[in-house]
Protein backbone atom coordinates (compact mmCIF):
# COMPACT_ATOMS: atom_id res chain seq x y z
CA UNK A 1 0.00 0.00 0.00
CA UNK A 2 1.25 3.68 -0.53
CA UNK A 3 2.44 5.49 1.88
CA UNK A 4 -0.13 8.78 2.74
CA UNK A 5 1.15 11.75 5.15
CA UNK A 6 -1.22 13.36 7.05
CA UNK A 7 -0.03 17.51 6.55
CA UNK A 8 -0.73 19.67 9.33
CA UNK A 9 -2.67 22.44 6.92
CA UNK A 10 -3.88 20.33 3.67
CA UNK A 11 -4.53 17.17 5.35
CA UNK A 12 -4.15 13.77 4.20
CA UNK A 13 -1.90 13.37 0.62
CA UNK A 14 -0.49 10.77 -1.39
CA UNK A 15 3.34 10.38 0.41
CA UNK A 16 5.00 11.28 -3.16
CA UNK A 17 4.27 15.11 -1.84
CA UNK A 18 6.70 14.72 0.65
CA UNK A 19 10.17 14.97 1.25
CA UNK A 20 11.72 12.75 4.52
CA UNK A 21 13.58 14.79 6.63
CA UNK A 22 15.13 12.03 9.23
CA UNK A 23 14.03 11.11 12.57
CA UNK A 24 12.65 13.48 14.98
CA UNK A 25 15.42 13.27 17.69
CA UNK A 26 14.20 15.70 19.59
CA UNK A 27 15.20 19.40 20.30
CA UNK A 28 18.45 20.64 19.30
CA UNK A 29 21.48 20.16 22.53
CA UNK A 30 22.65 22.67 24.10
CA UNK A 31 26.01 24.18 22.63
CA UNK A 32 27.29 24.58 25.97
CA UNK A 33 29.97 21.69 27.12
CA UNK A 34 28.67 20.20 23.97
CA UNK A 35 31.31 17.58 23.13
CA UNK A 36 32.26 17.06 19.17
CA UNK A 37 31.44 13.48 19.87
CA UNK A 38 28.21 14.12 21.11
CA UNK A 39 27.20 16.63 18.23
CA UNK A 40 28.00 13.94 15.87
CA UNK A 41 26.30 11.50 17.77
CA UNK A 42 23.09 14.26 17.59
CA UNK A 43 23.37 14.78 13.87
CA UNK A 44 24.63 11.42 12.41
CA UNK A 45 23.16 8.42 14.84
CA UNK A 46 20.11 6.51 14.27
CA UNK A 47 17.82 4.51 16.22
CA UNK A 48 16.44 2.97 13.21
CA UNK A 49 13.68 1.82 15.19
CA UNK A 50 11.83 -1.46 13.38
CA UNK A 51 8.24 -0.15 14.43
CA UNK A 52 7.08 2.98 15.50
CA UNK A 53 9.04 6.18 14.95
CA UNK A 54 8.68 9.93 15.26
CA UNK A 55 10.02 11.40 12.03
CA UNK A 56 10.24 14.53 10.43
CA UNK A 57 8.63 15.50 7.07
CA UNK A 58 8.52 18.55 4.26
CA UNK A 59 5.38 19.51 2.35
CA UNK A 60 7.59 19.65 -0.72
CA UNK A 61 4.52 19.70 -3.49
CA UNK A 62 2.06 21.38 -1.33
CA UNK A 63 2.64 24.28 1.40
CA UNK A 64 5.85 23.49 2.20
CA UNK A 65 5.49 23.24 5.82
CA UNK A 66 7.78 20.62 8.15
CA UNK A 67 5.73 18.69 11.02
CA UNK A 68 6.74 15.54 12.49
CA UNK A 69 4.52 12.16 12.83
CA UNK A 70 4.70 8.67 13.34
CA UNK A 71 5.13 6.01 10.96
CA UNK A 72 5.50 2.22 11.62
CA UNK A 73 8.94 1.66 9.54
CA UNK A 74 7.53 -2.07 9.57
CA UNK A 75 4.06 -1.42 7.76
CA UNK A 76 5.62 2.38 5.83
CA UNK A 77 2.27 3.33 7.64
CA UNK A 78 1.29 6.63 8.82
CA UNK A 79 0.06 6.11 12.70
CA UNK A 80 -1.11 7.87 15.48
CA UNK A 81 1.10 9.27 18.53
CA UNK A 82 1.94 5.80 20.63
CA UNK A 83 0.39 6.22 24.34
CA UNK A 84 3.75 6.16 25.85
CA UNK A 85 5.79 8.66 23.99
CA UNK A 86 6.63 11.54 25.20
CA UNK B 1 16.67 53.94 -24.78
CA UNK B 2 14.94 50.86 -26.12
CA UNK B 3 12.06 49.08 -23.80
CA UNK B 4 12.10 45.52 -22.65
CA UNK B 5 9.14 43.01 -24.00
CA UNK B 6 8.05 41.03 -21.26
CA UNK B 7 6.89 37.83 -22.79
CA UNK B 8 4.25 35.27 -20.65
CA UNK B 9 4.80 31.19 -20.68
CA UNK B 10 1.88 30.53 -22.05
CA UNK B 11 1.00 30.84 -25.39
CA UNK B 12 -2.72 29.54 -27.17
CA UNK B 13 -2.87 29.00 -31.00
CA UNK B 14 -5.88 30.65 -31.45
CA UNK B 15 -6.40 33.66 -33.46
CA UNK B 16 -5.69 36.99 -31.68
CA UNK B 17 -9.04 39.72 -32.01
CA UNK B 18 -7.81 42.20 -29.93
CA UNK B 19 -4.63 43.04 -27.90
CA UNK B 20 -2.84 46.01 -26.19
CA UNK B 21 0.97 46.28 -24.93
CA UNK B 22 0.83 47.30 -21.06
CA UNK B 23 3.59 47.67 -18.96
CA UNK B 24 6.04 46.09 -21.46
CA UNK B 25 3.45 42.96 -22.22
CA UNK B 26 1.45 42.16 -25.15
CA UNK B 27 -1.72 41.40 -23.89
CA UNK B 28 -4.74 39.31 -25.82
CA UNK B 29 -7.88 40.99 -24.32
CA UNK B 30 -9.72 38.48 -27.05
CA UNK B 31 -9.66 35.61 -29.29
CA UNK B 32 -11.68 34.44 -32.14
CA UNK B 33 -14.48 32.34 -31.65
CA UNK B 34 -13.74 32.10 -27.61
CA UNK B 35 -17.36 30.05 -27.38
CA UNK B 36 -19.70 29.23 -24.40
CA UNK B 37 -17.06 28.24 -22.12
CA UNK B 38 -15.34 26.85 -19.97
CA UNK B 39 -12.78 29.39 -21.01
CA UNK B 40 -8.74 29.20 -19.95
CA UNK B 41 -6.99 32.43 -19.67
CA UNK B 42 -3.03 33.51 -19.43
CA UNK B 43 -2.91 35.86 -17.17
CA UNK B 44 0.85 35.79 -16.61
CA UNK B 45 1.44 39.65 -16.88
CA UNK B 46 -0.64 39.96 -13.70
CA UNK B 47 1.78 41.58 -10.79
CA UNK B 48 2.13 38.85 -8.28
CA UNK B 49 4.23 39.00 -5.13
CA UNK B 50 5.44 36.48 -2.68
CA UNK B 51 6.03 37.57 1.43
CA UNK B 52 8.12 35.95 3.28
CA UNK B 53 8.35 36.87 7.28
CA UNK B 54 8.22 35.39 10.90
CA UNK B 55 5.95 38.62 11.88
CA UNK B 56 3.53 38.01 8.69
CA UNK B 57 0.91 37.88 11.42
CA UNK B 58 1.95 41.58 12.48
CA UNK B 59 0.74 44.53 9.54
CA UNK B 60 2.52 46.84 11.19
CA UNK B 61 5.85 45.04 9.85
CA UNK B 62 4.49 44.47 5.54
CA UNK B 63 1.60 46.95 5.51
CA UNK B 64 -0.42 43.94 4.73
CA UNK B 65 -3.14 42.40 6.88
CA UNK B 66 -3.16 38.44 5.95
CA UNK B 67 -5.34 35.64 6.64
CA UNK B 68 -4.80 34.19 9.78
CA UNK B 69 -4.74 30.41 9.13
CA UNK B 70 -2.97 28.50 5.28
CA UNK B 71 -5.14 28.01 3.09
CA UNK B 72 -7.35 30.55 3.57
CA UNK B 73 -8.02 33.70 1.25
CA UNK B 74 -8.88 37.42 0.81
CA UNK B 75 -10.31 38.88 -2.21
CA UNK B 76 -10.45 42.75 -2.02
CA UNK B 77 -9.96 45.09 -4.87
CA UNK B 78 -8.78 42.86 -7.07
CA UNK B 79 -6.41 41.85 -5.14
CA UNK B 80 -6.14 38.23 -3.92
CA UNK B 81 -4.39 37.28 -0.32
CA UNK B 82 -3.33 33.47 0.02
CA UNK B 83 -1.74 32.23 3.33
CA UNK B 84 0.21 29.51 2.27
CA UNK B 85 1.98 28.41 5.56
CA UNK B 86 3.54 29.55 9.10
CA UNK B 87 5.67 32.34 7.40
CA UNK B 88 4.21 32.82 4.02
CA UNK B 89 2.52 34.30 1.62
CA UNK B 90 1.12 35.15 -2.21
CA UNK B 91 -0.74 38.07 -2.85
CA UNK B 92 -2.33 38.08 -6.44
CA UNK B 93 -3.18 41.43 -8.19
CA UNK B 94 -6.10 40.75 -10.99
CA UNK B 95 -6.65 44.11 -11.95
CA UNK B 96 -5.19 45.80 -14.46
CA UNK B 97 -3.98 49.35 -11.93
CA UNK B 98 0.01 49.32 -11.88
CA UNK B 99 1.42 48.01 -8.27
CA UNK B 100 4.67 48.97 -6.77
CA UNK B 101 6.00 46.60 -4.22
CA UNK B 102 5.45 47.74 -0.64
CA UNK B 103 9.31 48.84 0.84
CA UNK B 104 9.69 45.91 3.08
CA UNK B 105 12.18 43.21 2.58
CA UNK B 106 9.86 40.34 3.21
CA UNK B 107 8.44 40.91 -0.21
CA UNK B 108 9.75 38.89 -4.16
CA UNK B 109 7.77 40.21 -6.85
CA UNK B 110 7.64 36.63 -8.71
CA UNK B 111 5.60 37.60 -11.79
CA UNK B 112 7.75 36.31 -13.89
CA UNK B 113 8.88 33.58 -12.19
CA UNK B 114 5.61 31.48 -12.53
CA UNK B 115 2.91 30.46 -15.00
CA UNK B 116 -0.66 31.90 -13.81
CA UNK B 117 -3.79 31.05 -15.37
CA UNK B 118 -7.46 31.47 -14.58
CA UNK B 119 -9.76 28.16 -15.80
CA UNK B 120 -13.76 28.90 -15.11
CA UNK B 121 -17.15 28.77 -16.54
CA UNK B 122 -19.34 26.18 -17.31
CA UNK B 123 -18.01 22.29 -16.65
CA UNK B 124 -15.01 23.90 -15.01
CA UNK B 125 -14.46 21.58 -12.27
CA UNK B 126 -15.41 18.81 -14.74
CA UNK B 127 -12.25 19.90 -16.58
CA UNK B 128 -10.04 20.09 -13.53
CA UNK B 129 -11.10 16.59 -12.16
CA UNK B 130 -9.27 15.09 -14.95
CA UNK B 131 -6.09 16.71 -13.70
CA UNK B 132 -6.01 16.49 -10.01
CA UNK B 133 -7.03 14.63 -7.18
CA UNK B 134 -7.32 17.04 -4.97
CA UNK B 135 -10.82 18.05 -3.52
CA UNK B 136 -11.73 21.01 -4.98
CA UNK B 137 -15.11 21.09 -4.09
CA UNK B 138 -14.47 19.76 -0.68
CA UNK B 139 -17.39 21.20 1.64
CA UNK B 140 -15.98 22.06 4.72
CA UNK B 141 -14.01 25.21 2.56
CA UNK B 142 -15.32 28.42 1.81
CA UNK B 143 -14.63 30.23 -1.34
CA UNK B 144 -12.19 31.97 -1.87
CA UNK B 145 -9.90 29.49 -0.31
CA UNK B 146 -6.46 27.84 -1.41
CA UNK B 147 -5.09 24.28 -2.14
CA UNK B 148 -1.38 23.70 -2.60
CA UNK B 149 -0.62 20.12 -4.45
CA UNK B 150 -0.02 18.79 -7.70
CA UNK B 151 -2.28 19.61 -10.80
CA UNK B 152 -0.87 17.24 -13.93
CA UNK B 153 1.74 15.55 -11.27
CA UNK B 154 3.06 19.52 -10.89
CA UNK B 155 2.87 21.30 -7.71
CA UNK B 156 0.64 24.61 -7.92
CA UNK B 157 -0.97 26.76 -5.76
CA UNK B 158 -5.01 27.01 -6.56
CA UNK B 159 -7.42 29.21 -5.48
CA UNK B 160 -10.90 28.58 -6.06
CA UNK B 161 -13.13 31.71 -6.50
CA UNK B 162 -16.41 30.28 -7.67
CA UNK B 163 -17.99 26.88 -7.76
CA UNK B 164 -21.48 25.65 -8.14
CA UNK B 165 -23.04 22.05 -7.68
CA UNK B 166 -23.30 21.47 -11.73
CA UNK B 167 -19.64 21.94 -11.93
CA UNK B 168 -19.37 25.39 -13.16
CA UNK B 169 -17.37 28.08 -11.77
CA UNK B 170 -13.65 28.78 -11.49
CA UNK B 171 -10.31 28.91 -9.93
CA UNK B 172 -6.87 30.77 -10.54
CA UNK B 173 -3.36 28.88 -10.26
CA UNK B 174 0.01 29.54 -10.65
CA UNK B 175 3.05 26.76 -10.89
CA UNK B 176 6.53 27.11 -11.91
CA UNK B 177 7.25 28.50 -15.40
CA UNK B 178 9.00 26.32 -16.70
CA UNK B 179 6.10 23.93 -16.68
CA UNK B 180 3.92 26.16 -18.81
CA UNK B 181 3.93 24.43 -22.34
CA UNK B 182 2.99 21.50 -21.01
CA UNK B 183 0.54 22.19 -18.01
CA UNK B 184 -1.35 24.53 -21.40
CA UNK B 185 -1.33 21.28 -23.60
CA UNK B 186 -2.72 19.02 -20.79
CA UNK B 187 -5.44 21.53 -19.52
CA UNK B 188 -6.81 22.26 -23.38
CA UNK B 189 -6.57 18.62 -23.69
CA UNK B 190 -8.37 17.07 -20.84
CA UNK B 191 -11.17 20.12 -21.72
CA UNK B 192 -11.34 19.26 -25.18
CA UNK B 193 -14.75 17.36 -24.44
CA UNK B 194 -16.43 20.25 -22.65
CA UNK B 195 -15.36 22.62 -25.03
CA UNK B 196 -12.75 24.49 -23.75
CA UNK B 197 -10.92 27.37 -25.54
CA UNK B 198 -8.50 30.22 -24.68
CA UNK B 199 -10.11 33.43 -23.73
CA UNK B 200 -8.83 36.94 -23.65
CA UNK B 201 -8.21 39.05 -20.42
CA UNK B 202 -11.69 40.76 -20.54
CA UNK B 203 -14.00 37.79 -19.72
CA UNK B 204 -11.54 37.26 -17.07
CA UNK B 205 -12.05 40.97 -15.55
CA UNK B 206 -15.77 40.30 -16.43
CA UNK B 207 -16.01 37.13 -13.98
CA UNK B 208 -13.48 38.61 -11.58
CA UNK B 209 -15.85 41.48 -10.80
CA UNK B 210 -19.09 38.83 -10.84
CA UNK B 211 -17.21 36.87 -8.35
CA UNK B 212 -16.01 39.83 -6.09
CA UNK B 213 -19.72 41.90 -6.39
CA UNK B 214 -20.86 38.24 -5.17
CA UNK B 215 -18.41 38.23 -2.32
CA UNK B 216 -18.81 41.43 -1.03
CA UNK B 217 -22.66 40.96 -1.00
Amino acid sequence: MALTLTCPICGKRNGYEFRYGGEDKGSRPDEKGLSPADWCDYVHMNTCTAGVQKEWWFHRDGCGAWFSTYRNTLSNLEVDRPEDST
Amino acid sequence: MTDIQRYSPVTFESSVKESEVRDNWKIVLAYQNEGPGPWLVDLGHKTRWDLQDSQIDDPSQSGLSVPSSPGTCFLAEKKLINRMNRTQTAIWHLGIEETIIPDFNGFTDVTESTVFLALFGPDAFHVAEKLTALDLMDPARTTPFLLQGPLCHVPCQIVILERHADMSGGFIMTCSRGYADSMVQAVLDSGREFGLRPAGETRFADWVRKVQNQTSN
